[in-house]
């Protein structure tokens, strides 16, 4: 038996319903909290010295947007490629995810971006500027020029690079060892930088004589010639044969068909990372070298990740000795190591250190490579002419010689003496030249100061440009702000390499490729810090439903509906990655 | 097929039956095998209906009203503080006439920290528009709740489904799960009488000026005077359909009586038993069990308990001031009556005491020998407390 159905339909139900709209009542007049849509800046961004929109790149990996990713990276480097395999990525150090689990493996998403598209043979979009009549020199075809030759170009300039060299590249081509950097990588990379309309003239040394011609034929030069030439070490004994300069051994490498066999003990001094470069090199070449370092290990300049690798390989480090004297004995390298002491530590806890004259050991070496810092191979690189009228920027120093500008980076400039340093001042030394070019010379330091990233020297040729990224608030998100409620614990990927036994028969690339997927699971672990990434929660979460989702062509747009925004601010709380701003509404 | 099981899981099983589609829950003990359960079958496929973990019993109560109003079948459960926590948006419930169905495991309200039975939670519910029904065992706990959808639907009122803590919820029992066939035969899908529709958009619960409020409230009252006989109906389908029959009460040996017990809950279990043994004694007692509490069978009581001299009312709940709550209700059903028998309360087992036989047989000897109550309510099995403040072990 059933209910009776006539039963059911004699219930009364009498409750509210209303047909009308109900907006006519702008509730939004009561709020005195006003979100807003602010996107601010990744401290990883403010960190790389490039500023590249590292949240942007992590946030379209993960959507499988791989080739506008690499472009977003070829807006403010033109070379990831190699600085996902030798930058020593600060940006990971400065990551927010650090103090949630690890940070996230910013460089081994950018190295797989650049292979890929190297892999799939992909043309690049990049934007250029409206061609220009100037003309700039730059000398010098390292990391530096080209980077200011590449930037240059694309805001419209034609730029001319001489190099000394048979080839481009400077240090990338000649100093990195294949293990860091394939030749295939540095090619592929040098040539699409040149493919956009570079001339680079090889074999092209310039003397003092033709930098004054070159400043008749073209409205700028940048000096960009690097440091090709190891410092001596200023001891008695340093120029017998066996006693070779690390740079040049490096260098030689690279020219040479085939590695050279070197056996038995071989010392390097030094504790930068050509220190460490040669001695790994050693290492592959069948030698057994040991590092001699006049402070700490803790105190090297080589990268830390590098010196446990040379030390994974067998290389060994004497920490706090000094070479005094070398000399000749039986055949062999007597060296004189003078015991150092730490004295003090300096503001950064590295040590100063003094000799102890109580303790001097001699020790045979089969070689002695010299690798404690190198210098310009030629005096008038460096020093400017005499002038009055010098603008010293982060990374490059601007020269104007009765308005002439010269312009002077890479590592002749920089005190960090990196890759990365390198390409940031070759691109300082673009924003710089095209705003004096355009509204002169009071023009370069506020220009600078308006494209720098998160109030850091890095500076960001997007927000030069006026592009999306010069939108972003300075302010770097901490980690504080960002809402970790949304975020699960994931391990960091870890670096698939060679294994050391293999490692040290050959200098085969020891980074090992990732895929696709690992890429994407990686870059889901960034928080993309300040930046929205679509996740809708401010939508999901708006109890007014005063969030407003438009999809338009270029994807979906959020906007607030103030007539009906209380002010709650739940969607600034709820915003994951501090995208949002909740200010006080003004009277 | 008879299967062993918890009270909770037959709770489970019946609202799987009943194809629910939106559940949403926030865990507290004794309730959480329920929801734990339903989660699980969610997870697996088994029940295909979205389980939404929300903060708070507040909003799982808030998610559950957005969702049957768009049409669908929707449960919960919930326990003491979880359901005092509930207590605005019950009323918003009942209001807004949707369906919502509740398992309510009574659990004793705090401080001090108790999570064993106690019906004070519940009746503290009393006055939001909810339908109440009391259930004895874990077979009852099933079949109360299959009811409670149709009564729900067709009467566009949510019912709470009411269960002892530990008593009922937590005690494997054999309990006959019935087949999906037949249940689907007895719970044919929701199909709402309103409901929010994108396409023909309106707004639902607005502001309603003096002129019509007392309407609307007036149509809750109609309706749950009308679930008598709705759930009579429901009784009869239920029995024809599943072959076990169900009352809003149930008299034992009332008819002769001169005494009847009322009970609700798992104490009535224990009652049944105290009444064969007095009877084999020669008392003539009687037992009413009350299975429906909102809307108060009136009809059913006076019908059942007009004949005794006395009747005894078991609360395991108090009204601080007043005393059982089932004891003032049962009052009023009779005042109006002439020659009305006695009603005696009685206060016993709260926080999860134990109401064994003695106590019930206690109850009957202090009934049996006092010609009217002195009092409107008796505590049961009370100790005396040193003056201060108490500490427990």
């Amino acid at each position: 038996m059933k209910i009776p159905r006539e039963l059911v339909h004699t219930f009364p139900l009498f409750i509210p319903r209303s047909y009308k709209t109900s907006e006519g009542n702008k509730t939004g007049s009561w709020r005195f909290l006003r979100p807003g849509y602010l996107e601010k800046t990744a401290p990883c961004s403010s960190a790389c010295p490039l500023g590249q929109d590292v949240p942007t790149i992590q946030m379209l990996t993960v959507q499988g947007a791989f080739k506008e990713a690499w472009e977003v990276i070829l807006r403010e480097n033109p070379f990831p490629g190699i600085c996902g395999r030798v930058c020593f990525h600060p940006c990971e150090t400065a990551c927010n995810r650090g103090e949630f689990d690890e940070p996230v493996a910013i460089h081994m998403i950018e190295r797989f971006l650049a292979d890929t598209a190297r892999r799939y043979g992909l043309t690049p979009h990049l934007e250029k500027g409206p061609s220009r009549e100037e003309r700039i020199a730059i000398i010098g075809s390292g990391p530096g020029g080209l980077a200011a030759s590449y930037f240059l170009t694309l805001l419209g300039y034609s730029c001319d690079v001489f190099e000394s060299q048979e080839k481009p590249g400077g240090m990338l081509r000649w100093a990195i060892p294949f293990y860091r950097l394939p030749l295939d990588v540095l090619e592929e990379e040098i040539s699409r930088v040149e493919s956009i309309g570079i001339k680079i003239y090889c074999d092209k040394n310039i003397t003092e004589k033709d930098f004054q011609s070159l400043k008749t034929r073209y409205n700028a030069v940048f000096v960009a010639c690097g440091h090709q030439k190891g410092r001596n070490l200023g001891i008695v004994g340093e120029n017998l044969p066996g006693v070779v300069d690390g740079l040049d051994f490096l260098i030689g490498l690279k020219r040479s068909e085939r590695e050279p066999r070197i056996k038995g003990n071989v010392a390097v001094i030094g504790g930068g990372n050509t220190a460490i470069d040669v001695a790994r090199s050693l290492i592959r070449c069948g030698a057994e070298p040991v590092i001699v370092y006049r402070r700490r290990k803790e105190d090297m300049r080589a990268f830390q990740s590098e010196v446990e690798m040379a030390e994974e390989e067998g290389v060994k480090i004497w920490e706090l000795k000094s070479p005094v004297k070398v000399e000749k004995k039986n055949g062999k390298l007597m060296v004189t190591l003078q015991k150092m002491e730490v004295s003090e530590l300096d503001s950064d806890g590295k040590a100063i250190v003094v000799p102890d004259p109580s303790e001097k050991e001699e020790v045979l070496f089969e070689m002695v490579f010299k690798a404690i810092g190198t210098e310009p191979s030629e005096a008038w690189y460096a020093t400017a002419p005499p002038a009055r009228d010098v603008h010293d920027l982060f990374s490059s120093r601007i020269v104007f010689e009765d308005d002439y500008p010269v312009l002077y980076g890479g590592d002749l400039f920089s005190s960090a003496k990196t890759v990365t340093n390198a390409i940031a001042s070759g691109k300082e030394v673009a924003i710089a030249l095209d705003a004096y070019f355009k509204d002169g010379k009071a023009a370069i330091m506020p220009e600078i100061e308006r494209c720098r990233v998160g109030g850091s020297s890095a500076l960001s040729m997007e927000i030069y440009i006026n592009g999306e990224r010069s939108k972003r608030s300075p302010h770097v998100v901490s980690f504080r702000e960002i809402n970790s409620d949304y975020f699960t614990l994931v391990p960091r990927i870890p670096q698939p390499r060679l294994l050391k036994e293999e490692r040290v028969l050959t200098f085969a690339e020891i980074d090992l490729k990732i895929s696709a997927s690992m890429a994407m699971k990686e870059a889901g672990r960034c928080f993309n810090c300040g930046i929205c990434n679509q996740c809708d929660n401010c939508y999901l979460f708006c109890p007014e439903i005063a969030v407003v989702r438009r999809t338009v062509e270029d994807g979906v747009f959020r906007q607030i509906n103030y007539d009906y925004c209380k002010g709650c601010g739940l969607c600034v709380v709820e915003c994951p990655r501090n995208a949002m701003v909740l200010e006080e509404e003004s009277a | 097929m008879k299967t062993v099981m918890e009270g909770s899981h037959a709770v489970a099983e019946a609202v799987k039956l009943a194809r629910v589609q939106v559940i949403s829950a926030y865990p507290i003990t004794p309730q959480t095998h329920i929801v734990e359960r339903l989660s699980e079958y969610c997870a697996d496929g088994t029940l295909d209906a979205k389980f939404l973990r929300v903060e708070s019993e507040h909003s799982a109560m808030a998610a559950l009203i957005g969702a049957s109003s768009t049409g669908v079948r929707t449960f919960t459960a919930t326990s003491s503080q979880g359901l005092a926590l509930m207590h605005e948006l019950l009323h918003w419930a009942s209001g807004a006439r949707l369906p919502i169905v509740m398992a309510e495991v009574n659990r004793a309200m705090a401080p001090g920290w108790n999570i064993w039975t106690d019906q004070t939670d519940s009746l503290s519910q009393r006055d939001t528009g909810w339908i109440q029904m009391y259930c004895e065992d874990g077979q009852e706990a099933l079949d109360r709740t299959l009811q409670a959808f149709r009564l729900a639907e067709t009467v566009n009122l949510p019912v709470m489904v009411i269960l002892d803590a530990f008593f009922l919820s937590h005690t494997y029992e054999p309990v006959d799960v019935p087949e999906q066939e037949q249940v689907d035969e007895f719970l044919p899908p929701y199909n709402p009488r309103f409901y929010l529709d994108p396409d023909n958009p309106c707004a639902f619960n607005q502001l309603a000026p003096p002129d019509v409020y007392m309407e609307m409230r007036f149509s809750i009252q109609v309706a749950m005077e009308k679930a008598f006989d709705v759930l009579g109906a429901v009784h009869r389908d239920f029995g024809r359909i599943f072959g076990r029959h169900y009352d809003m009460v149930e008299a034992v040996e009332c008819d002769d009586a001169e005494i009847v017990l009322v009970t609700s809950g798992t104490v009535t279990s224990t009652c049944r038993e105290v009444i064969k043994k007095l009877r084999s004694r020669g008392k003539r007692v009687g037992l009413l069990k009350l299975s429906l509490f909102r809307p108060f069978p009136v009809g059913e009581i006076r019908r059942n308990l007009l004949k005794a001299r006395k009747i005894a009312v078991i609360d395991r709940n108090c009204s601080f001031g007043a005393g059982g709550i089932f004891a003032q209700e049962v009052r009023s059903a009779l005042f109006n009556v002439p020659n009305h028998p006695w009603v005696y309360g009685y206060v016993a087992g709260l926080g999860g005491r134990d109401v064994t036989p003695e106590v019930i047989e206690e109850i009957f000897r202090h009934v049996e020998t006092l010609e009217c109550p002195e009092d409107d309510s008796f505590w049961i099995g009370v100790r005396e407390v040193e003056n201060g403040i108490g500490s427990s072990r």
